[in-house]
């Protein structure tokens, strides 16, 4: 979405819009910043090299405003990754820095590969929330299986190196406590019965008052196996979820927020690269302290001597850090018309209206099922085409867009296959998707289900794995 | 007490799309407990997760519809801060049991820099803090949702004078019970939204159409048996957190709003 438009709402902010070159590069001999950001900039690898020196922020190379911060907090945060948008980019700044040609980063074919390196991080929430609602549409534990091979084997294939890479075993994990929890509920508190007694646990109704619930019981295979496949299919859902947060970037995902939430979206990168600064920053107070003689444990003297500090720093930090992007034109009230911003605000409201009164009426019996569900989806549109409508109202740009390609539709595509395959076999043979335990039987594979999450592993050829090192 | 730079102000369009996100909200945690038998929603099994789905969306909304117009550069500065700050001490709450060293900070935070900065700070730190840990999951836009009221609230509590020693110790009671109340608050509405999809069978699952008068005992001996006292634990750390650090964090916090002031 390449809108370099000026805003059409008269003159005003035409000084306060910033070159995009201009505020993304040094403007003359601060080469320390440069070195700064790329140390302390991220948790994550700097990503790539041509992408750590071109997406500097605006608060780099700045003074700010009132003077004396400037020494204390050295090198503000960096919106890297957000920092891709900038207001009127086209439009080089009156009195600014003399605009040098910009390197164009994408005209070599390495750097070109080296962006477009692993799909859409929207491409991969989507497989995984396709593979995820095929997962919750069926409780066969051969399915399921699959269904977390198939995660785990695209994680393995396309996952990088970058931190939270590791997220798919964590989740799996978590879905395994969730096994563990889902059955521990079963033993103590009873749930499916069955005639085939595995054992008896000591059992004790509970008084009237406290619901009347029996603890402990007979334990029997079958409740014992539905509990089970019911902690299974919930652990899928997670792995799931665990396998796109292993593989889609963060990073990325910011750049693919709304223009509309572009303020809170900034916030957000800002957070990300200032919270490894705080743990440093804690670090250096720590050690000016010992250094100060003083290494004293009780928590008062902690508060006052390092926690203070430490949030001085930081709030300071964020208004130097302010001032740079408001002398270049961040955060600023865009020269949206009125018109155009009470459109939004009306379709944001009716939207929300419909979502709240279609939740309310399908809560109760009196509003017939599909009038309920219309209303709740035509609030659901109205709320998205507010938000859309408000993103094209903003004059931002994009730098180096993320463009959807046909790979990311592919690994959609995959992920909408599995989905497919088990809706047909809930057609067909629906049995075989919710297998019974009672009585106990071995659960059949469900055949369009099964051939549509072996599709969804498609991803594991078509990505290319991401090289060792160059996240 | 002149501290109005970075507080984005919350206008009557935002302050309506709040309040009807507040009810969509409280449906999309508590349909347990409010569907009634017959509904739509007790005839299906999808309708759940669509609240899951559709709570980020009105979540966003509603955000931009608060930074409407575009939020001064100061309150995105201090709103990208203070959520690293939040992140940052995030984990320090994970190991232990109940120990929740969230809540103080965003609702010291609403406190100071008002009613809308609270909701977008319980929004962002809760997010900013997913994307570090690589935690992005199903209970995140609940999370979101709820943090983000639990500031709204701070934001909304009255006023006393800051001036004298009793008014300052009487806005850290206020902070304090407001935590507490909340962080229970908080721990019921994220179990309520979790229960349904936690168990399915047995004495204590939600049974679809049961009402509130078959569901109420069934979730509150849930909570009794899961997660009371990891609630009670949040809540005595958030109050004693406030009270503890409140006074240093709120003349810090000011101090920050008053040297933001510099138009």
């Amino acid at each position: 979405m390449n809108r370099a438009g000026p805003p059409n709402g008269g003159g005003e902010g035409t000084e306060q819009r910033a070159d995009a070159e201009g505020a993304g590069r040094p403007s003359g001999g601060d080469a320390k910043g440069t070195k700064k950001h790329l140390a302390a900039g991220n948790s994550g690898p700097p990503s790539g090299g041509a992408e750590g020196t071109e997406q500097r922020s605006a608060a780099e190379n700045s003074e700010p405003p009132n003077g004396g911060d400037a020494e204390r907090a050295p090198g503000p945060a960096t919106p890297e990754g957000a920092s891709g948008r900038v207001r009127g980019a086209r439009r080089p700044p009156p009195g600014g820095p003399a605009p040098t040609p910009p390197p164009t980063p994408l005209s070599t074919p390495a750097l070109r590969t080296a962006h477009r390196r692993t799909a859409h991080p929207v491409a991969w929430w989507g497989w995984a929330l396709l593979l995820a609602t095929a997962a919750g549409r069926t409780a066969n534990p051969c399915l399921l299986l699959l269904i977390v091979a198939v995660a785990g084997l695209v994680v393995a294939y396309c996952r990088g190196s970058e931190p939270w890479s590791g997220a798919y075993r964590v989740f799996l994990a978590i879905g395994l406590t969730a096994v563990a929890v889902r059955f521990a509920f079963y033993l103590v508190f009873g749930g499916a019965d069955g005639p085939t007694v595995l054992f008896t646990l000591p059992a004790a109704t509970l008084p009237d008052w406290a619901a009347g619930f029996r603890l402990g019981g007979a334990v029997t295979a079958e409740g014992a196996l539905a509990a089970a496949y019911d902690g299974l299919r919930l652990a899928t859902l997670l792995v799931c979820v665990g396998a796109a947060n292993a593989l889609a970037s963060p990073r990325r995902l910011l750049r693919s927020v709304p223009a509309a939430l572009y303020e809170v979206s900034v916030a957000v990168v800002v957070a990300l690269s200032v919270a490894p600064q705080l743990v440093a920053s804690v670090g250096r107070v720590r050690r000016a302290r010992a250094l100060r003689g003083n290494t004293r444990r009780d928590p008062a003297d902690l508060m006052r001597t390092v926690v203070a500090p430490v949030l001085h720093d930081a709030l300071d930090r964020s208004l130097a850090l302010a001032a740079a992007m408001a002398s270049r034109g961040y955060g600023r009230a865009a020269g949206v018309p009125p018109a155009a911003r009470r459109a939004t605000g009306a379709a944001l409201l009716v939207g929300l209206t419909g979502l709240c009164a279609g939740a309310y009426a399908l809560l109760g019996a009196a509003t017939p099922a599909p009038l309920a569900w219309g209303v709740l989806a035509a609030g659901a549109g109205a709320a998205v085409f507010g938000i859309a409508y408000a993103s094209k109202r903003v004059p931002h740009t994009r730098y180096r867009p993320d463009r959807f390609t046909g790979r990311d539709w592919a690994v959609l595509a995959s992920g909408a296959a599995a989905l497919a395959g088990t809706v047909l076999s809930g057609l067909t043979e629906p049995a075989a998707l919710w297998p019974a335990t009672n009585p106990l039987a071995v659960p059949a594979l469900p055949l369009q289900a099964a051939a549509g999450v072996l599709l969804a592993a498609a991803p594991a050829l078509l990505v290319p794995a991401t090289p060792k090192g160059t996240p | 007490m002149g501290v109005e730079a970075p507080r984005p102000a919350v206008r009557w369009r935002a302050a309506l799309a709040l309040a009807l996100a507040a009810g969509f909200g409280l449906v999309a945690m508590s349909w347990p407990l409010l569907a009634a038998p017959g509904g739509a929603l007790t005839e299906t099994t999808s309708g759940p997760w669509l609240f899951a789905l559709l709570l980020p969306l009105v979540t966003a909304a509603v955000v931009v519809q608060l930074a409407d117009g575009g939020l001064d550069a100061r309150a995105v500065a201090m709103l990208g801060v203070l959520s690293a700050v939040v992140a940052a001490v995030r984990p320090f709450g994970a190991g232990a049991a109940g120990v929740e060293t969230v809540f103080f900070l965003i609702v010291l935070a609403g406190r100071v820099f008002g009613a809308g900065f609270g909701f977008l700070l319980g929004c962002t730190g809760l997010f900013a803090s997913a994307l570090l840990t690589g935690g992005v999951g199903p209970w995140m836009p609940y999370q979101m949702f709820a943090a983000a009221f639990v500031g709204l609230g701070a934001g909304l509590l009255p006023r006393t004078g800051t001036a004298t020693r009793a008014g300052r110790a009487g806005e850290l009671v206020l902070l304090a019970v407001y935590g507490a109340v909340s962080a229970l608050v908080y721990g019921l509405l994220l179990n309520l939204s979790f229960w349904p999809f936690a168990i399915a069978h047995g004495n204590l699952a939600y049974v679809p159409g049961g009402g509130l008068g078959e569901n109420l005992p069934r979730l509150l001996a849930y909570t009794l048996a899961t997660s009371l006292g990891w609630d009670l634990g949040r809540a005595v750390t958030t109050a004693v957190l406030i009270a503890v650090t409140g006074p240093l964090l709120l003349r810090v916090l000011r101090r920050a709003a008053r040297r933001a002031n510099w138009e």
